[in-house]
């Protein structure tokens, strides 16, 4: 290749420079063109997040393409390159490391940049507006700096070199590896909109609803696509990691959760700021802990203090996120408190059964919830810096005490959405409850009639009924109201999004309480039976391409169509990857994994059968997730100021008192 | 509203007694591989670090999934017994749920302390929301109101 010179690396190191002189330009002329009220100043702004977002861009074009011509002057392609990983994945194979997915985050960062600088054009001469501009710019600045020297993606690598491994094998054999991280990126990189807005909110002391309004979507937009990623990262944990299971409560998978609890606890709460101006300093601090948590996890991750299937190689990144995530928490806290007088709010919750306690509530759990995983994720970091021995917190701590926290969500999710503003009476709360109730207490009823058992499931289905009662009955009666408007909307949408949650706590109390699984050692021409379901092995084939030899048993499920579980080995890195066989329905899976060792063309194989009830639903509730927050971010009905917004107050009770 | 009450009653007693009649009733005898999976799943494989043995594909765990199943299947050790026998023989961060003793017990005890101090504030501040009453309106405010009465509304002119 002629640009074996290593002129790729040099056009792409120079392209992030001018995106960090560009955006460190940008804050700087965001700051003081409004400061001193100069336009001309203020209009460059534009060009320059204009110019961060080119050089972002072509940065990753450069990347890509040294990936595509397969550039072995690049230290980066030496590591995850391969002449023979197939095209598709060889183009995921350029977030598939720490220094592209980090080039991946500062693409995604000017991107929203240039949205929001767009966005706010015709306002950028106003203090808050030019502010948030400043400080997604100085966050831009910052990923451009850990592109350019820790996180080089540019870097040259070693003489020589013609060919390298490829990607972790993980990383090319499903096609979600296309989407998942760009899409958990989405949102992860995301949050820094409502956080940059909450920042200039206060420097400006601007804190009342306007900015808060004005960022919905941008909030909406962020949760809905990290929801989006986290279950399609679920999804592939399922179809590829061969143990049957969505979630492993792995450190990676923790620091995307983190800010996907506090930001869902951010998403209610702020509805109570909206209508009655209060939590104005807890809105802020959940933006700044959801913000802080993307920098945190990434800390966690990328820096090689915790290990965990995600995570890459060991970097000098770390300290600059360490330090990153105390600048902002100084920053913020410091700000919150100059500020503390402004965001103090005269407006009081008149009764704990209103609509703004439930959200209270629910605040609280999600604050216990973010505390749990968080704890959980570091205790391991914190036993061995104060005792030095290695322990490890897993999948049954966070079982054990997330499941709990999930009823008692569920249980707000029976109440919460048919509670009045301001005050409701125990005669609303049983008029309004009675038809959930008993679609509850039909859901416990059909439960137990399919032979379920165990109190925590058992309550998750009784729960699911009373909440999706609840959920409907909102659904039900807007669009009595309003015809197909009825359906779009925050309140409408949200309550299809909790549709779509308790479909997905449904699934997930079913699959992780009623799995069953066996190991079945098959003989070629001699079926077996597992609960209730057949399965005969007809041969084990071998399978050879450039970069793999798979070895795959065949297996007749229930006399009907032939399943492949394989076990793969990746020639190059020498590592093996079991790939699951499915067959999926709505009632349950089955899930038929390749039990190591194994021998092709031998006529015996050690299958394991995993019965998973319900799996698929997660899959749907995932869905309708979607569809809700995509309904959400319709502006719903708008209300008359003079309408009634809350359940009125009885004077007569007041005077008898 | 008299019926209302009963039917609600009825209809709570009901859940209670079928929860409770499902919360005792059996799923069935647990299996070998039930229990080959319960144990493994609270091991951390050694080699690779943060997944379970029953989540890991590599050697190490599949060796102690082996391992498991054997003694398992000769079915003289229980359930705890097995695990403590593998924790000797690869020390003790192959368990993946913290002890509750010493340092470690920080980790179940902290998130209920949380819970407990989070749950105390929102019922303090509802206290404290509770006593505040609105006071009766002043003079200054009656005069703003009457004034707001008598003149002409200007709402329909702006916008």
């Amino acid at each position: 290749m002629l640009a074996s010179a290593g002129i790729t690396g040099t056009i792409g190191r120079a392209l992030l420079l001018v995106g960090l002189i560009g955006s460190v330009f940008g804050a700087f002329a965001a700051i003081t063109g409004v400061r001193n009220n100069e336009p001309r100043v203020v209009r460059l702004v534009s060009r320059f997040a204009v110019l961060a977002f080119a050089s972002a861009l072509g940065a990753f074009a450069v990347m890509e393409y040294a990936m595509i011509t397969r550039d072995f002057s690049l230290a980066y392609v030496q590591k995850v390159g391969s002449w023979s990983t197939p095209a598709l994945y060889n183009f995921a194979a350029v977030w598939s490391a720490l220094e592209g997915s980090i080039l991946m985050w500062v693409l995604i960062l000017s991107g929203y940049t240039l949205a929001v600088c767009f966005w706010m054009r015709k306002r950028l001469n106003e203090s808050l507006a030019a502010s948030a501009m400043a400080v997604m710019l100085i966050v831009l600045a910052f990923f451009f700096l850990v592109s350019f020297f820790p996180a080089n993606p540019f870097a040259l690598g070693a003489p020589g070199v013609l060919d390298g491994p490829g990607p972790n094998p993980l990383l090319q054999n499903h096609i979600l590896v296309m989407f998942h991280p760009p899409i958990l990126y989405l949102g992860y990189v995301g949050v820094t909109v409502p956080f940059a807005f909450a920042i200039a909110a206060l420097v400006t002391g601007r804190v009342g609803e306007g900015w808060l309004i004005a960022t919905r979507r941008w909030s909406l937009f962020a949760w809905g696509f990290l929801t989006f990623g986290i279950a399609l990262g679920s999804w592939w944990s399922y179809e590829v990691l061969g143990w049957s299971g969505v979630w492993a409560w792995d450190p990676v998978e923790n620091a995307s959760l983190l800010p996907w609890i506090t930001g869902t606890a951010y998403i209610h709460s702020v509805l109570v700021q909206e209508r009655r101006g209060m939590l104005r300093v807890w809105n802020i601090s959940l933006l700044v802990a959801t913000f802080s948590l993307t920098i945190l996890g990434t800390f966690l991750t990328r820096s090689g203090v915790l290990n965990s299937v995600h995570a890459f190689s060991e970097s000098g990144i770390g300290a600059w996120f360490l330090s990153f995530f105390a600048v902002v928490l100084v920053v913020s806290v410091f700000l919150i408190g100059w500020r503390g007088d402004k965001l103090r709010s005269p407006g009081i919750i008149d009764s704990p059964l209103s609509r703004e306690a439930a959200f209270l509530a629910n605040n609280v759990l999600f604050a216990v919830f973010a505390f749990i995983v968080l704890l959980g994720t570091v205790f391991p970091l914190i036993i061995e810096a104060l005792q030095n021995r290695q322990i490890a917190v897993g999948a049954p701590f966070f079982d054990r005490l997330t499941v709990p926290i999930g009823i008692a969500l569920l249980t707000l999710m029976s109440i919460a959405p048919v509670l009045p503003w301001r005050k409701a009476s125990a005669e609303t709360l049983q008029t309004r409850l009675f038809w959930p109730m008993w679609s509850g207490i039909a859901a416990l009823v059909a439960s137990l009639a399919l032979g379920a058992y165990g109190l925590a499931p058992l309550l998750t289905f009784t729960l699911g009924g009373v909440s999706g009662g609840a959920a409907l009955r909102q659904v039900v009666l807007a669009t009595r109201r309003q015809g197909l408007r009825g359906l779009v909307g925050r309140a409408n949408g949200g309550m299809i999004v909790h549709l779509g949650v308790i479909l997905i706590a449904v699934a997930l109390g079913a699959s992780n309480s009623y799995s069953k699984s066996q190991e079945l050692s098959l003989v070629v021409g001699v079926p077996a039976t597992f609960a209730g379901h057949s399965f005969e092995l007809t041969d084990v084939i071998e399978v050879r391409d450039d970069r793999s030899v798979s070895v795959k048993a065949r297996v007749i499920v229930d006399g009907d169509k032939t399943y492949e579980p394989a076990i793969t080995k990746y020639t190059r890195i020498g590592m093996n990857v079991g790939t699951p066989s499915v067959k999926a329905s709505l009632t349950s899976d089955i899930y038929l994994t390749l039990e190591p060792p194994v021998r092709q063309d031998s006529n015996t194989a050690r299958i394991k059968v995993f019965i998973k009830p319900m799996i698929t639903w997660l899959w749907i509730g995932t869905m309708l997730m979607a569809v809700g927050t995509f309904l959400a971010a319709f502006p719903g009905r708008r209300r008359r100021p003079t309408d009634a917004t809350s359940a009125p107050v009885l004077v007569n009770e007041k005077i008898q008192n | 509203m008299k019926t209302r009450k009963s039917v609600w009653l009825a209809m709570l007693l009901l859940v209670c007694l079928l929860l409770a009649f499902g919360a005792t009733r059996s799923g069935g005898p647990q299996t070998q591989q039930d229990r080959i999976d319960l144990v493994t799943s609270h091991l951390a494989c050694p080699t690779c670090s943060g997944e379970s043995v029953f989540v890991s594909r590599a050697s190490a765990a599949e060796a102690i999934r082996t391992e498991v199943a054997r003694q398992v299947g000769a079915g003289i050790r229980t359930d705890d017994e097995i695990i403590s026998y593998i924790e000797q023989r690869f020390g003790s961060q192959v368990l993946l749920v913290p002890r509750s003793t010493g340092l470690d017990s920080l980790v179940w005890s902290l998130p209920a302390a949380v819970l407990i101090i989070a749950l105390s504030l929102l019922v303090g501040a509802f206290a404290r929301w509770g006593r505040r009453t609105p006071g009766a309106p002043s003079v200054a405010d009656e005069t703003l109101v009457k004034n707001a009465l008598a003149e002409p509304s200007q709402d329909d002119n702006e916008s």
